[in-house]
């Protein structure tokens, strides 16, 4: 019986290294070559744009950016050093989008796994749904004032409906017959959901996931542009205040180091939640 | 004959509503008897409603008319006294080979103590041990099958249900694995109802072979006793008889 077993499953994968000669012809067309290529030539035109001129240029060199960066998290700025800048803005971000998270899933389930609260919710979705969640800026500012409450109340917003609408599409392109698997064997509605609605939805989720903390990261800079004394928004807006283009560079560096984190966190974070499409990866 | 009735289907019909006043009839006046320990095929062209009759008799779809008793009582919803093999594996990606087969299991509240055991138990039946950890996109067609039967077979099922278990398969698995189920069934006899539109299949397999009609409503046409020594083979003469008289009373669409 082993043996059959393995006709059917044999498979065999052949690998073979092929060592590639190195020549100017295969450098060229090697895409890790070209990659490094094209950021230096960036760096380059970057370096060149800004040395151009007569100094009051609006643009400093890139090594002038990292030396501000430098000096930012070094000395404080508005009470506090970069790092701690960072720290505030991450915060906020964090904050609402775990509200946005912890109620937008369920819900989008819900919408999914009823139809009468599909029936009654989806029309309030979709009037909010078009809704740019920066155009709610003034409004939070005039029901929140100006501390921690409007920030969030935007980053919320931001990551709120992509977390329902993902939840809530992941539902719905479930299989049909997967239920009957669990209606088969004697499972209840509550089997169902557990067995079935929760884990395959669960890849839409994690996407919902990495759409929410991208739009909730710009939403944090978005109100901190218009109303703060701290986070990474407030930076920027302090360097242009001052004429500052190193700092203005600088928290931009740091916004974009800091995206570049909360996106590969939500990457690991998919692997953990949907471990049976990382193998599919693999294959 | 003095065999035990296991499942009966008296005057069964089903109609489909669609587009919400078309009414479609997919199944008319279906009086059906299974026997206890039998392999009865339900040989049909598709189309011909064989798959709303075994999810009628899983308890998936209520007939408009008529009834199903299982052991004498009444068929109303779906229960783990019926395993489904489903055509199209229906296996859940996100858990492996084992947890698959453990999902009866844990509907059924079985003891987890238990679970362990009836899990290597029915994957041995089913030559998967081995593959336990693996996942269902790691693995051939013929062997998501497998671990689909062993599902079906962890609630201990009083009756298993096959739609067109193979349908999907290319014909050299199929052929293996119609072997397979015959082993599988010879060394457990539980009561079986195998749908299929494969002649050769339903005379491989077949105790018993019911014909349904090849177009809708699905109406029972004859029933057949295939009386051949097991395992069958194909190029028997008696086997091909049969296979000829089968396929001039019916107009089979492969």
């Amino acid at each position: 019986m082993s043996k059959s077993t393995h006709d059917v499953s044999n498979e065999v994968v052949v690998r073979t290294i092929v060592r590639k000669r190195l020549t100017l012809r295969s450098l060229v067309r090697e895409e890790k070559f070209l990659y490094v290529v094209s950021l230096v030539v960036f760096f380059t035109i970057w370096h060149l744009a800004a040395t151009r001129g007569n100094g009051d240029s609006a643009l400093v060199t890139p090594w002038a950016t990292l030396q501000g960066l430098y000096d930012m998290m070094s000395s404080p700025l508005g009470g506090e050093t970069l790092v701690g800048h960072t720290w505030n803005s991450l915060r906020r971000v964090l904050i609402g989008f775990s509200i946005a998270v912890c109620f937008g899933i369920p819900l989008g389930l819900l919408l999914g796994i009823s139809e009468t609260a599909s029936a009654i919710l989806r029309p309030l979705v979709d009037v909010f749904r078009p809704m740019p969640p920066l155009a709610w800026i003034s409004l939070s500012i005039l029901w929140f004032g100006i501390g921690e409450e409007p920030k969030i109340f935007i980053i919320f917003l931001a990551s709120f409906i992509p977390s329902v609408l993902n939840a809530y599409n992941g539902v719905r392109l479930i299989e049909p017959e997967l239920y009957d698997v669990v209606r088969v064997m004697g499972g209840s509605r509550w089997d169902e959901i557990k067995q079935v609605v929760v884990p395959a939805s669960m890849p839409a989720i994690s996407a919902g996931l990495q759409l929410s903390i991208t739009s909730a990261w710009m939403g944090v800079l978005a109100a901190e542009l218009v109303s703060s004394n701290s986070g990474l928004g407030y930076i920027i807006i302090l360097g242009m205040q001052n004429s500052d283009p190193q700092m203005v560079l600088g928290g931009m560096v740091m916004i974009a180091a800091v995206a570049w984190v909360l996106t590969a966190s939500m990457e690991k974070i998919d692997m953990m939640l949907c471990p049976w499409r990382r193998e599919i990866k693999g294959l | 004959m003095n065999k035990h009735v296991k499942i009966s289907a008296e005057n069964v019909s089903k109609e489909f509503i669609q587009k919400g006043t078309q009414r479609v009839p997919v199944l008319k006046d279906i009086s059906l008897q299974v026997f206890d320990q039998e392999l009865l095929v339900v040989l049909g062209p598709g189309q011909s409603g064989k798959t709303t009759l075994l999810r009628i008799i899983a308890g998936l779809e209520k007939p408009t008319q008529g009834r199903i008793t299982l052991d004498g009582e009444e068929i109303r919803g779906p229960g783990p006294d019926r395993g489904l093999v489903f055509q199209s594996y229906m296996l859940f990606p996100w858990k492996t080979v084992e947890a698959n087969v453990r999902l009866g299991l844990e509907m059924a509240q079985v003891p987890k103590e238990k679970h362990a055991e009836t899990v290597r138990h029915y994957l041995d039946l089913v030559g998967l041990n081995g593959f336990e950890k693996y996942y269902p996109h790691q693995l051939s067609g013929g062997m998501k099958q497998r671990v689909g039967i062993a599902r079906a077979f962890s609630t201990q099922p009083k009756v298993m249900l096959m739609d067109e278990p193979f349908g999907q398969l290319d014909a050299q698995t199929r052929l293996f694995m119609e072997r397979e189920t015959e082993r599988i069934w010879l060394s457990d006899k539980r009561t079986t109802i195998f749908i299929t539109n494969n002649i050769d299949e339903a005379l491989l397999l077949g105790d018993r072979i019911v014909t349904l009609e090849g177009k809708l409503p699905g109406r029972m046409k004859k029933s057949y006793e295939v009386n051949l020594p097991r395992p069958r083979d194909p190029m028997d003469m008696e086997f091909l008889k049969l296979r000829h008289t089968i396929t001039s009373e019916q107009e089979l669409t492969l």
